[in-house]
């Protein structure tokens, strides 16, 4: 395996821009304002899941935090990579695998994801006392980055525009981001739209997030998560197998 | 000698387009072998196949005896390429855009081995500046360096000098002609007259993805005749090929308005196979 130099270009990459104070400012954007306006302005007045709203949406928000940045970093650096600037083809030229190419990309977007999640935790936790912090609730995170920045390597190689990747986060994980238990319980949902929602990562990640204790639901939360992650690794390791100009 | 490059019948095809058609070649090592054509006559896409970054519709090819499309990796493991785009990292540093160059071809003993190129291509003050600070002189420089860090057998330079001032566009050349000294194998994509003329042993002529001319500049302009009476009437140029000068200047004397006598070149090649100009 030779992936580090892919994953290393990556973080100095993302070092350069984390010096810009507008970056993390948009990493962070969205999941603050939620934060503010949903978290601390409905804050202890709504009781949900015998707690707080607050302590019922953080989590979610963390799940959410980690998931677009992790999807995000991907699927734009390599879109434009491809297209525009043309770096990705330094690495097909290279002598190295596809596979290393997919883990070097999707560790880069992994540690995107858990810094962004990490900054929103460490907030989370001078405002409420509901998460549980364990084991399990970080591998949970570790692997709710690795399943979205293996989706973010697909949709990066899929793109044939910079507007494809947004059509493609519209579609997939804008709703995912509404829909999958970060705001409000998927159980409220109509019976239809809730089994789907139920067989989106999200929705696990959201579940395990909020209850990270062994037993049979979380197991089956997390070999679906688990799934999600090989399937989207393997997939992404084929397209660039196949890719050819 | 064995050679070092090997196409047989390459063909590209992107749907209606064809991009390359049925090119058969043999590069010896040690030779620059220029791919000379007008912008869409198959030259990067050529490029692009031996280089592993696009399958061929049809054909083969091979580099040092491994097929492009079979053994993609040992193939990677020989070359160095330089894009027509400058595709360098430009928000890293110089050194860093190598560094990562070279463990991307897991190069021993790196960081001896940037030092030598930073020195050899004259950028060594600025290995620690960010690429986007450089005039595209340098990067384009940098981006030579890049393709050379893993010592290649055969490097791949896409029009090398594109975009360039006359001055930047020499100091290219002359960085060029010192590695052919290496026996390193190049092989160059231009459409520029001068630069096939000056640095290439062999040149292969590509019009809408066919060979129509392999040979060395000499023999492609001799092929020709010796000297171009060229004329203008009612506007337009007209060309005449002739053997030597004195047929040059018997001819233009015979002509009402002023003529130019020139030596024929690699353009006048290109018309007389096409009956079109290389360049605009």
């Amino acid at each position: 395996m030779n992936w580090f130099p892919i994953f290393y270009r990556e973080l100095l990459l993302f070092r350069r821009r984390l010096l810009r104070l507008g970056y993390v400012v948009s990493a962070l954007f969205s999941p603050m304002l939620y934060l503010l306006a949903f978290g601390l302005g409905l804050g202890k007045r709504v009781a949900m899941s015998g707690g707080t709203y607050l302590d019922y949406l953080l989590p979610g928000l963390i799940a959410m935090t980690s998931m677009t940045n992790s999807y995000t970093w991907i699927a734009t650096s390599m879109t434009v990579g491809r297209l525009h600037f043309r770096t990705f083809q330094v690495y097909i030229q290279a002598p190295v695998t596809a596979a290393d190419i997919v883990v070097g990309q999707i560790l880069a977007g992994m540690v995107r994801g858990l810094f962004a999640s990490g900054i929103l935790l460490g907030l989370g936790l001078f405002l409420s006392t509901g998460l549980h912090l364990n084991l399990m609730f970080f591998l949970v995170l570790v692997l709710n980055c690795l399943v979205f920045a293996a989706f973010g390597v697909i949709v990066g190689m899929k793109s044939r525009s910079h507007e494809d990747t947004a059509t493609f986060t519209n579609f997939f994980i804008m709703p995912m981001a509404f829909f999958c238990g970060t705001f409000f319980p998927v159980d409220e949902m109509p019976w239809l739209l809730r089994d789907i929602i139920k067989a989106l990562p999200l929705t696990h990640t959201n579940r395990l997030l909020r209850f990270p204790f062994w037993n049979l639901e979380s197991l089956e939360s997390l070999a679906l998560l688990s799934a999600y992650g090989v399937v989207c690794l393997a997939l992404g390791i084929i397209i660039i197998r196949r890719y050819s100009e | 000698m064995h050679a070092m490059i090997v196409t047989d019948n390459l063909g590209k095809q992107y749907q209606d387009l064809v991009a390359l058609d049925g090119l058969s070649l043999q590069i010896p090592p040690g030779e620059i072998f220029g791919l000379l054509g007008p912008n869409g006559a198959g030259k990067t896409t050529c490029i692009k196949i031996l280089t592993t970054l696009a399958r061929p519709s049809r054909g083969t090819a091979r580099i040092h005896d491994f097929d492009v499309v079979r053994q993609p990796l040992a193939v990677k493991k020989l070359i160095g390429v330089c894009p027509q785009e400058i595709n360098l990292d430009r928000e890293l540093t110089a050194y860093e855009n190598l560094w990562i160059y070279g463990r991307l071809h897991r190069m021993p003993d790196l960081a001896a081995r940037i030092a030598e190129l930073l020195t050899f291509g004259n950028l060594e003050e600025r290995a620690h500046s960010l690429v986007r600070e450089f005039s595209g002189g340098m990067q384009r420089r940098l981006l030579i360096l890049r393709a050379l860090v893993s010592r290649p057998r055969v490097l791949f330079l896409d029009e090398p000098t594109v975009g360039l001032d006359p001055q930047v566009r020499r100091q290219l050349w002359n960085l060029i002609q010192e590695l052919k000294l290496s026996g390193i194998t190049i092989i160059l994509t231009t459409h520029y007259i001068e630069e096939a003329e000056m640095l290439c042993d062999r040149v292969g002529i590509l019009n809408r993805g066919r060979l129509i001319a392999l040979d060395t500049p000499a023999a492609l302009v001799a092929k020709v005749g010796g000297y171009v009476v060229e004329t203008l009437n009612s506007g337009r140029r007209q060309y005449l090929l002739v053997r030597d000068k004195e047929e040059a200047y018997a001819r233009a004397q015979t002509e009402p308005t002023g003529v130019i006598i020139r030596q024929v070149n690699l353009e006048d090649v290109f018309i007389q196979l096409t009956g079109e100009r290389l360049t605009n």
